[in-house]
């Protein structure tokens, strides 16, 4: 994959693959007009980060969809490094660098509702932290499904993944409260004895099936239900639920026009008459770099301080993409261990850049303060990691 | 978003060996849940214990979990004064964080901080996925009345390291919301209330009465292990028997025992009696062992009860030390109370009981594993 290198391809053009590979960047027609006309009016702008700050702010105020997709485009490539780090960590799975990049570039939205410049975050980097833990996340969350019986799986699902089950599989409003409603009963009563686990759960019996339909109409005098329809309604659950961890392979990635096609809402992006430099305050800019570098010189003395194992483990965790399970076995360690110390290395960070942050900004530091320095933190590791940095002294 | 910082935690060997028989419980879904509380519980102390940065003291209440777990999920531990509540799950996904309504509306159970936990006992170990405090929970958790729930999504959950670091640093952040009192009780409906829910084909009674009166009954404690004795077929026996017959088991995990002493001028004996017969429990204050004792005070026409607190080893009780008595309602009455003004020998409360009242016993500072118990008469 070659890295675009002008501001016009790199919020206009997308990823294509062919089978599991890079195959081309493709352009969207639309959205080259839109950037064209912005690039028009402040010329002189061409850093993609404040380009990528302009189209989040458009974003945030005006929720259009034009703003999103630049965004989108944008994160093409922290999505395809991501994903392609993990990959070759995970080149022993069923799943190519195309299943990653799809399962990642999902979070385009939910990475812009938790992004936020102001406490210092970089969009890429931090679209990149939140590309790596979800596909992680998901590959951990399909596994642990897979091995599960349904009625295990139904044991082990939580009320919210379930609605969103249903919701994705068309149900309507009414079904969705009446199969949750029974979903819990189940849950409350089909409980494992110690011989099953809950994972290979058996299917329930008889006695329990009427116990669960018993406890979903005392709930529900207008409409009873039989156990053989209680039954049928977990089925559907449980269908639904796996279907929603394996969305089909949608267009998500596909551009919105071809490069040709006019539309006449292309106009839209170009009556928006902000200049670049009354959205993007410059002095505020300017003034985040210089915290975000001597917070990065804090975090390198604080990294090099930190014990060899310790070091060990943040290298293959960030630069190979390992998982903790892969590391322990690396290290010839229990995998706990390496949580444990991955917890309190984070949490040695987080000290040390608090304590800065009180000495040298002198502010409050709140909770979302605090939160957000958690994420600058993720933030800077991956980058640090990435860039080769780590390996001067 | 929740950037997911997986820790993962070993289930210790032996918890997970015991953990199934190691109480007992009114029926199968009870004790499930006390088994998925246990497991997380013996996963995290040892944790918190040896990680954290500062010298906080890690601690749970041992009397009173059993009875929490027979009746709601989710375990207290205590940091100093910091209060984590424990919120087991098998769920796989980590969308939200979903606590039962006891933990977050009723204030004597009110905590700072809520732990997301996954139990995996096939893979003997948790992972714990991230917290969220009590404020959160008001502010953006959505309550279900299905289940009596409020929910956190996952995007409002924070990194467990946050919570390392804030507990065990100079950092201090507002974690509780206002809780409203529940309305009292009175004993009779509470009685009442047990009776009710005591058959343990009851598979949920905390969804079986509207939440005000489920609160304040599980609020007082002796309430909440009566019903939890009851509920496992063993009500607790009353003061009289206990001198009669020897304390039952379940007192004696509490640490009740018989004693007979030998009194100066004893009084005549109660009929069936021993003549010096009288309970004493032992209990630890603030690092000290002291004995709470029961002594029956036997005059012509009627018993008085004399709850007397003395010194273990060291023999003097220091000043400032309060015995107090309540009813079972946790209603304080006259000379209900007594204090060390001054470092003492004992501290004494006399009272003259109708059969079957029941008496709830205080002590200021409060014991370690202190939970309200009713002593019937």
């Amino acid at each position: 994959m070659h890295s675009r290198q002008t501001i016009i391809d790199k919020f206009s053009t997308f990823i294509q693959f062919d089978a599991e590979r890079f195959h081309s960047w493709v352009k969207d027609g639309r959205l080259r007009r839109s950037i064209q006309s912005c690039i028009n009016k402040n010329p002189e702008e061409t850093s993609d980060d404040v380009w990528a700050i302009y189209w989040y702010k458009r974003w945030q105020k005006e929720q259009s969809s034009v703003a999103q997709q630049h965004l989108n485009a944008f994160l093409q490539e922290p999505c395809y490094w991501s994903s392609q780090k993990l990959a070759q960590s995970f080149s022993a799975t069923q799943y190519s660098l195309a299943d990653f990049f799809q399962i990642g570039i999902t979070q385009v939205e939910r990475i812009l509702k938790g992004f936020n410049p102001s406490q210092g975050f970089v969009l890429k980097n931090y679209a990149s932290t939140i590309f790596s833990s979800v596909i992680r996340e998901t590959l951990r969350q399909r596994h642990e499904v897979d091995i599960c019986s349904t009625w295990g799986m139904l044991r082990k699902t939580s009320q919210k993944r379930l609605i969103e089950s249903l919701e994705a599989a068309g149900l309507s409003k009414e079904t969705i409260t009446n199969y949750t409603n029974a979903f819990n009963c189940y849950q409350l009563i089909y409980v494992p004895s110690q011989t099953n686990t809950s994972r290979k759960l058996a299917r329930p019996d008889e006695k329990t099936w009427n116990a669960i339909t018993k406890a979903y109409n005392m709930q529900a005098p207008s409409s009873k239900i039989n156990a053989q329809t209680l039954e049928s309604w977990m089925q559907t659950c449980a269908s639904s639920i796996r279907n929603f961890l394996y969305p089909p392979v949608t267009s998500i990635n596909a551009p919105t026009g071809s490069e040709d096609t006019y539309e006449i809402i292309d106009n839209i992006p170009s009556n928006e008459n902000s200049p670049l430099l009354e959205i993007i305050a410059e002095e505020e800019q300017q003034a985040r770099n210089s915290q975000l570098s001597e917070i990065g010189q804090v975090l390198v003395e604080a990294v090099h301080k930190l014990e060899l194992e310790a070091q060990q483990i943040l290298k293959l965790y960030y630069i190979q993409g390992l998982t903790q399970q892969q590391i322990a076995k690396k290290l010839d360690i229990p995998q706990y261990t390496v949580s444990r110390r991955l917890n309190k290395i984070r949490e040695g960070l987080l000290k040390v850049v608090f304590t800065w942050s009180k000495e040298k900004l002198h502010i409050t530091v709140t909770s979302d303060i605090l939160k957000s320095m958690n994420s600058v933190i993720e933030q800077w590791l991956q980058v640090y990691y990435s860039s080769g940095a780590y390996v001067s002294n | 978003m929740l950037v997911i910082n997986d820790l993962i935690l070993e289930i210790p060997q032996q918890a997970f060996d015991e953990a199934w028989d190691s109480q007992v419980y009114s029926n199968p879904i009870a004790r499930y849940q006390a088994y998925i509380n246990e497991l997380c519980l013996s996963s995290i102390l040892p944790w918190l214990q040896q990680d954290l940065a500062t010298q906080a003291k890690v601690f749970y209440n041992t009397t009173a979990s059993p009875s929490f777990w027979e009746l709601v999920n989710g375990t207290v531990i205590n940091v100093d004064s910091i209060k984590i509540i424990l919120v087991p799950q098998e769920t796989i996904d980590l969308s939200e964080l979903r606590v039962p309504q006891e933990w977050v509306d009723i204030p004597g159970l009110v905590g700072d901080y809520y732990l997301g936990v996954q139990v995996i006992p096939e893979d003997r170990c948790i992972r714990v996925w991230g917290y969220c405090t009590h404020l959160q929970l008001k502010m953006s958790g959505i309550y279900d009345s299905y289940t009596r729930t409020y929910a956190v999504d996952a995007s409002n959950v924070n990194d467990i390291n946050i919570l390392t670091f804030a507990i065990s640093s100079e950092f201090i952040e507002p974690t509780r919301a206002e809780v409203l009192p529940l309305p009292a009780l009175s004993t009779t409906v509470a009685q009442n209330l047990i009776t009710r829910l005591e058959n343990a084909d009851i598979v949920s009674p905390r969804l079986s009465i509207p939440f005000q009166t489920w609160g304040a009954l599980i609020e007082n404690g002796g309430w909440r292990r009566s019903l939890y004795q009851h509920r496992i077929g063993q009500p607790e026996q009353s003061i009289i028997e206990w001198l009669r017959n020897g304390v039952t088991q379940a007192a004696q995990q509490l640490g009740w025992s018989n004693l007979n002493l030998q009194h100066v001028g004893a009084a005549r004996s109660i009929q069936q009696m021993a003549p010096t017969s009288i309970l004493a429990r032992q209990l630890t204050i603030a690092g000290q062992i002291y004995e709470l004792r029961i002594i029956p005070q036997v005059n012509e026409e009627y018993t008085t009860w004399r709850f007397e607190l003395s010194s273990g080893k060291v023999g003097i009780i220091p000043g400032g030390f309060k015995l107090r008595l309540l009813t079972e309602d946790l209603q304080a009455f006259p000379d209900n109370e007594d204090i060390a003004t001054t470092a003492t020998e004992h501290l004494f409360v006399e009272v003259a009981l109708e059969p079957g009242e029941g008496i709830v016993w205080e002590i200021e500072p409060v014991p370690e594993n202190y939970d309200q118990e009713i002593l019937r008469f």
